[in-house]
């Protein structure tokens, strides 16, 4: 069912000397780029059923010429139609006067079915009423999928991925690109990333109006068969949007890593000590419903009960993504049981979040002679003279004066070696964090990540009720969430963070 | 399972050699006698000794509840917990935190659990109290330990069986010096040495004089590879047997011998043709044996500790003997007890030794002490 209005009526290509297209497009002199220009056009003209790569038609020679570079300009007035892909006169846009590069052009226009409706048609005004998933028509179905696409969309931060994308295409037509390899792969792999992104949400986006289109046709044409298909397609792809909704909310670069959790006691002795154990408690608990590993690395016990700190690492896919949501001050009001006379309290504990990153290029290096390494808690004349089980070890970042401790090891050897690896996330998130002031982009996530204020208030007495204050998501039942019952928290979090923010369509 | 380790023509004798802890040992499955026959080298020969097995390599055939682990690890916390800072006064002992996370790695080395996190259902507040595990001792058993723990002194390392040094676990028992953290900065050093100089992996034997459970020889034998050779000497026959079934537990015996002797005695042939020597002699001074901290002078080997009157008998020994059995360019590296007899012996091995030793240095541990004295012969 190709659509005819869609087919090229006239078009002509014409092959320009190598010489003349460099100048034409301020080309680098990269072969690669030369011959992608070289065969794009057919490329496009020859496959039968890739609408999505015919942009809309672009008007350039008309009104739009004086906006273009006077080579191009003088280009165009010498060789007027025999230069690249018309289209009813109109100019092709396929191959990039923005950023001539090897990659298609990110900034497409946006795809719609036969008679013109977008995705955004659909959403808006509620056109068609979404109804439960049971309630077989195909027109709630599609506004479902539709309404998902703009959700995840927002959630990916679209306008940013765009721009993020435009900046890495420059970036890797750059010719000399390749000299700096660690940098050019870290491009290419972001570039890589970014662009799969785009192209599923771009290719879910076409195959719904796809859907729409065929549904269409198998009504006119009282095809009782396509129809059915398509209906069931489009429930598949409405399903399948509710699972893309949730991965997109963890879209962060760091998002998929594993991660440290780190928890302090407040101010206020054994009360806040305790306060601090529960919520590390809750952090494991949780940890383990993930079915993620969870390893102690360091651990201050309190005097009589509790902690005054402690670290754990998790390990699993998304563990940062998840856990972030919880950085922030947590407020615990009970009756203590440390108060004889069954006074209530206030205490706060505090949670760090600090992201273990897996790609080696991104991370810092760390000189052997900036640290300082030292035998934790040692007294006296050590060696032969003392059985001790403790061989707990505290790394120095001399120049930045990070530290970093392990004591849960059972040998100096591996305390080392997890002290390095926290002292590495520590100075990597310093890194990022330094990054971000220049980046403003990243200045959101690292927010984020930092001690922040208090976020949640847990009342075990004179009511029941845990409230995240910053979404408002409360639960009537403190003691499933102290048992890792956290999903709900974090969820609301995650989602209300990113789509409340309107820039991000 | 353990005989696995051994080839056929090594045979301990194995059982478990207190019988005060393990009152039900003919129920044990490992309680085999068996003739040690293979004499480790023709120097001498180690006779039968006795290996007790470490905790976490026993089979788990004993079971109990969740609940009854649960009452054992709150009984053995207050215990723990009662102990405070009573033992740090006294002689620089363990105090009551580091008492509670040896209680968790006990805990760990007894329950047969899940890899990652043996005794996850104890500390995540597991709810099935009636759900069965299974045991590698039994209960009342495990209660023994712990009452040795605190109220013997008796240190961890024997309670378990095993030590956690660098990478590797290592089984020690009564008579075996516990590998100390501070000595796995040699292998750090032999690593750096080695990774610069590749002559110095294979040009020629190692040697670690008094081995003990054997700790120096595995970690270097490790960092040597299928190319190396490493050999290992000690007086005590029980150091050499355990020092032989760690060796056989990591599969070394191929790059590992152990020989039993006093220092370089078993060493005859290799005079002159050392490439590496490495050390832990005893070194403390006599007089401050009595004055150790409960774990080490009512538990462990005097042998290994006491280094006569100022502490550098062996030491000085060992120095002698490594002018005449490292080769040209041979590396040393010793452990010694600290500032007074590092600075003795760099300028012992530079002034009354002259001309037989060059780059001679003393290096610190992680707690700034001059734990090492390393350096070349000439």
């Amino acid at each position: 069912m190709m659509n005819n209005s869609l087919k090229m009526k006239s078009f002509s290509v014409s092959l320009l000397q190598k010489s003349s297209l460099r100048s034409l497009f301020h080309l680098p002199h990269h072969p690669r780029t030369i011959a992608q220009l070289l065969f794009s056009p057919f490329v496009i003209s020859e496959s039968k059923t890739t609408v999505p790569y015919i942009p809309q038609p672009y008007n350039l020679l008309k009104s739009e010429i004086s906006g273009v570079s006077s080579d191009i300009q003088t280009t165009i007035k010498e060789h007027p139609s025999t230069l690249l892909l018309f289209y009813n006169d109109f100019l092709l846009p396929t191959i990039g006067f923005r950023h001539f590069c090897s990659q298609p052009l990110v900034a497409q226009p946006q795809p719609q079915t036969s008679d013109g409706l977008t995705v955004d048609d659909i959403v808006a005004n509620n056109r068609w009423q979404i109804l439960e998933e049971t309630a077989s028509d195909w027109k709630s179905h599609a506004a479902s999928i539709a309404q998902s696409i703009q959700l995840i969309k927002k959630r990916l931060q679209w306008k940013q991925l765009v721009v993020r994308l435009d900046t890495l295409l420059m970036e890797l037509n750059k010719p000399n690109l390749w000299d700096d390899p660690v940098h050019a792969g870290k491009i290419s792999r972001e570039h890589g990333l970014l662009m799969g992104k785009m192209k599923e949400v771009n290719g879910f986006e076409r195959e719904l109006l796809d859907h729409i289109d065929m549904l269409k046709l198998a009504r006119e044409e009282n095809d009782n068969e396509l129809e059915l298909e398509s209906m069931k397609a489009l429930l598949k792809m409405r399903r399948t949007a509710k699972e893309k909704e949730l991965e997109a909310l963890l879209s962060g670069e760091q998002d998929s890593c594993s991660c440290f959790i780190e928890v302090q006691a407040g101010a206020g002795g054994t009360e806040s000590m305790d306060w601090a154990s529960m919520i590390m408690q809750m952090y494991k608990m949780w940890a383990q419903r993930c079915g993620y590993g969870v390893t102690v690395v360091d651990e201050m016990c309190g005097d009589i009960a509790g902690i005054k700190r402690a670290t754990i690492k998790v390990d699993g896919e998304y563990a940062f993504g998840y856990a972030k949501a919880e950085v922030g001050v947590h407020r615990l009001v009970r009756i203590s049981p440390f108060d004889s006379a069954k006074r209530r309290h206030t205490s706060f504990a505090a949670v760090a979040v600090t992201p273990i990153l897996g790609d080696a290029s991104s991370r810092v290096k760390i000189n052997e002679s900036d640290l300082q390494i030292e035998r934790f808690r040692s007294g006296g004349p050590g060696g032969q003279h003392a059985n001790t089980t403790e061989s707990a070890v505290r790394i120095v970042h001399i120049p930045t004066g990070v530290t970093a401790t392990c004591q849960n090891e059972r040998s100096q050897h591996l305390n080392k070696a997890m002290a390095m690896s926290v002292l590495q996330s520590r100075l990597d998130q310093l890194e990022l964090a330094r990054q971000a002031q220049v980046n403003a982009q990243y200045t959101q996530s690292l927010t984020e990540i930092s001690w922040g204020n208090q976020i949640r208030t847990y009342v075990l007495h004179p009511y029941r009720m845990v409230k995240d204050l910053r979404t408002n998501y409360e639960v009537s039942d403190p003691d499933s969430v102290l048992e890792g019952d956290l999903d709900g928290f974090i969820m609301s979090f995650l989602s209300a963070s990113i789509d409340k923010d309107e820039n991000n369509l | 399972m353990i005989l696995n380790f051994f080839p056929c023509l090594i045979r301990y004798s194995i059982f478990t050699p207190l019988p005060l802890f393990f009152k039900h040992q003919n129920l044990l499955p490992l309680s085999c006698s068996i003739n040690f026959i293979k004499p480790i080298s023709s120097s001498s020969s180690i006779s039968a000794k006795t290996i007790q097995v470490p905790l976490f390599l026993k089979p788990p055939i004993y079971s109990t509840t969740i609940l009854e682990l649960k009452k054992f690890q709150n009984w053995a916390k207050s215990l723990s917990l009662s102990i405070g800072l009573k033992f740090l006064n006294l002689d620089n002992g363990p105090e009551s935190n580091l008492l509670c996370r040896e209680l968790n790695w006990l805990l760990e080395d007894v329950v047969e659990g899940e890899e990652d996190n043996p005794t996850g259902f104890l500390t995540l507040g597991c709810s099935e109290n009636e759900r069965l595990v299974r045991m590698r001792v039994e209960m009342e058993e495990l209660y023994d330990l712990w009452k040795q723990r605190i109220e013997e002194r008796r240190p961890f390392q024997y309670i378990v069986g095993c030590e956690h040094w660098r990478d590797l676990v290592l089984s020690v028992q009564e008579g075996v010096l516990i590998p100390r953290p501070e000595t796995e900065l040699i292998v750090d050093m032999v690593e750096e040495l080695i990774l610069k100089d590749k002559e110095m992996k294979q040009q020629g034997v190692w040697v670690d004089l008094g081995t003990g459970s054997g700790a120096l020889a595995i970690g270097i034998g490790r960092l040597l590879g299928n190319e190396g050779r490493v050999i290992a000497t000690d007086l005590s026959p029980i150091a050499a047997s355990v020092a032989a079934f760690n060796v056989q537990r990591y599969n070394l015996q191929d790059v590992v011998e152990i020989r039993m002797g006093s220092w370089f005695e078993p060493l005859d042939e290799f005079k002159g043709k050392i490439v590496g020597l490495v050390s832990n002699p005893p070194y403390i001074p006599s007089g401050d044996i009595a004055g150790l901290q409960a774990e080490v002078v009512r538990h462990e080997p005097k042998l290994a500790l006491d280094g006569g009157a100022d502490g550098l008998d062996d030491l000085l020994n060992i120095c002698k003997g490594a002018a005449s059995f490292l080769k040209p360019g041979g590396f040393f590296i010793f452990e010694t007890n600290g500032a007074k007899q590092s600075k003795y012996l760099v300028n012992f091995l530079n002034i009354q030794m002259e001309g037989s030793f060059q780059y001679v240095n003393s290096v610190s541990d992680f707690a700034g002490i001059h734990r090492f004295v390393t350096g070349f012969r000439k």
